[in-house]
């Protein structure tokens, strides 16, 4: 365990001075949260970056070169600022707050009671990670056998490579504790939910939206990608609402970044590229070329897969045939995503909140946007399967919703906040703090 | 009118994301569930992964291992056997006999330097037993 909390603890000083790079006027929980998304970010990119130059890893050489860009990052976070706008303001806790730490208490024993059981983390994400520890780096050859297809060759590994970074620390392969960095993404994500949630509403719906969005950041899938992509992902949806709504070059600059490290650890997180382009192209059309960190970022690994040749399953074959096969069962389709659709009423909430208050949704049409595409693309993905689609939509339906969830929800949250305080829903309005 | 209704729909979502069984695992009897978790992974196979350390004990980083289990058949079990084995084994090269589609592949069973045997007869005499544990014997051409 100890390794698991140094690990950590490691990459949020790691990350602390790429937070500060980015946004010199970081303070308070988002400082911290987005610390620790950036440390797993920069451990991932060097541990990559030592494959791709065949240095074997050892936690010396990791550690020097971990702490190189740290130095690197503190220097750059030094540079005199340019924009003059004053540091975040404290952010006040609130009563509320505590419901949310006692859900995060639950999950931080949920997460850690067991070595990882997850069939998807001893069969994927934990597999490569180690077997990249033994090799001492990544194992091209066994992501290119054709017997480990199993493992998706071609999913991006920056959760695998965060794994070997916590066991090299530990001196060898222990799944015992692994757990602990769920807890830490998902209390990342909910401490920039917070922050971002306070800088537009009073203490109250701030706290009552990082509440609701807890059991979400909190992915009951221990050790698999879940938790980390819902992380990555909603913070920089989040984080670009707020760069579209309010014109703030460092919230563009934290999505973009944070949206490059959502492509690094899932295929779905490459898809939320596209999704925000396209949705950044109808809200904000001239500003679509600032996603391009994103893209630099996503870049290397989808080289690198390309060049060693490995498969995506949903490529496999024609998909044109499977589609067009598949397009008369569409209605069973749609009818097996709303039978197995998580916590219906929930989303039945949210699209009731809509239409409660019309006038957000101009406001809001970044996050909508954003939703309803990556929606499609998922819908897409049961058209175009190789798998049995009923199997494909039974093991995946109900991950793939809560992956879209938190940004739809902060946003429903607080437009419902502001209505039942009696704000004005302008679609052109400033945000403006709602007193309780 | 549509404040009220705001604060109706808040209030209902807040209450449909609640997550008591979460909330109260801290002050409840845990270990049920570290039972639970902790064999679920090998369901009614909890010798297996045991016979795995062992198997992985006598052997080195880079040998081929072909992987024999009760269940030959992909969804009866060969696939948990055989993503099993690749784990714990992580280093060597772990071979299926069979693939998802059922084939059976005794090519590996050639090339693999050796046979991790567990709960399924290999016939004898013709291979040196390295180790025998959890249920299981390790084979050698």
């Amino acid at each position: 365990m100890t390794a698991a909390l140094v690990a950590t603890l490691s990459m949020t000083v790691l990350g602390l001075p790429v937070a500060l790079a980015l946004d010199r006027r970081a303070r308070g929980p988002l400082l911290l949260g987005a610390a620790f998304l950036y440390g797993s970010g920069v451990v991932f990119a060097v541990l990559l970056g030592l494959s791709i130059l065949h240095i074997r890893w050892t936690i010396v050489i990791v550690a020097i070169v971990n702490l190189a860009v740290c130095v690197a990052a503190a220097v750059l976070a030094r540079r005199p600022a340019r924009e003059t706008r004053a540091a975040t303001r404290q952010l006040k806790p609130h009563w509320l707050d505590l419901a949310t730490l006692l859900t995060m208490t639950g999950f931080a024993f949920y997460a850690t009671i067991a070595p990882l059981w997850e069939w998807d983390f001893w069969a994927i994400w934990g597999m490569k990670a180690r077997v990249f520890l033994e090799h001492g780096g990544i194992d091209w050859r066994f992501l290119e056998s054709r017997w480990n297809s199993y493992v998706h060759p071609d999913y991006p590994l920056l959760v695998p490579l965060n794994f070997d970074f916590v066991t090299l620390l530990q001196g060898g392969w222990s799944d015992r504790w692994l757990g602990v960095l769920s807890i830490a993404w998902a209390a990342a994500l909910l401490l920039i939910v917070r922050d971002l949630a306070a800088r537009e509403v009073s203490p109250v719906p701030a706290a009552l939206v990082a509440f609701v969005v807890a059991p979400i950041a909190a992915s009951r899938f221990v050790g698999i990608a879940e938790g980390p992509l819902i992380a990555f992902g909603a913070a920089a949806v989040l984080f670009l609402r707020r760069a579209a709504l309010f014109d703030d070059p460092a919230a563009w600059r934290h999505g973009a970044v944070l949206l490059g490290l959502a492509a690094s650890v899932k295929n779905e997180g490459i898809a939320l590229i596209v999704s925000v382009a396209i949705a950044m192209l109808f809200v904000r059309r001239r500003d679509v070329l600032r996603l391009w960190p994103a893209v630099a970022i996503a870049a290397p690994w989808l080289i690198l897969r390309a060049t060693h040749d490995l498969p995506t399953d949903i490529a496999s074959g024609s998909v044109f045939e499977r589609v067009l096969a598949r397009m008369p069962h569409a209605a069973e389709i749609a009818s097996l995503v709303t039978r197995t659709l998580y916590h219906p009423f929930f989303w039945a909430a949210l699209l009731l909140g809509f239409l409660i208050v019309p006038a957000a949704r101009r406001r809001e049409a970044f996050v909508l946007l954003v939703t309803a595409i990556q929606l499609a693309f998922y819908l897409a993905t049961y058209f175009a399967t190789p798998n049995d689609p009923r199997w494909h939509i039974a093991t995946s339906w109900s991950r793939l919703t809560e992956q879209l969830a938190v940004p739809i929800t902060f946003v429903v949250v607080l437009m419902l906040a502001k209505t039942a305080a009696g704000v004005e829903q302008s679609p052109d309005a400033e945000a403006r703090p709602v007193e309780p | 009118m549509r404040r009220i209704l705001a604060l109706v729909c808040l209030l209902a979502i807040v209450a449909l994301r609640l997550e008591p069984r979460l909330m109260q695992l801290p002050f409840i009897d845990r270990q049920p569930i570290v039972e639970l978790l902790g064999n679920y992974a090998d369901g009614e196979w909890q010798q297996y992964p045991r016979f795995l350390q062992h198997v992985r004990a006598c052997t080195r980083a880079g040998d081929s291992i072909a992987i024999v289990a009760p269940a030959m058949k992909w969804d009866d079990g060969y696939s948990y056997a055989y993503y099993r084995a690749s784990y714990f084994l992580a280093g060597r090269e772990v071979l299926p006999l069979v693939t998802a589609d059922d084939r059976v592949h005794p090519e590996n069973f050639q090339r693999a330097r050796y046979i991790a045997t567990w709960r399924a007869n290999v016939p004898a005499g013709r291979y040196k037993v390295l180790c025998q544990a959890e249920g299981g014997a390790l084979l050698q051409r």
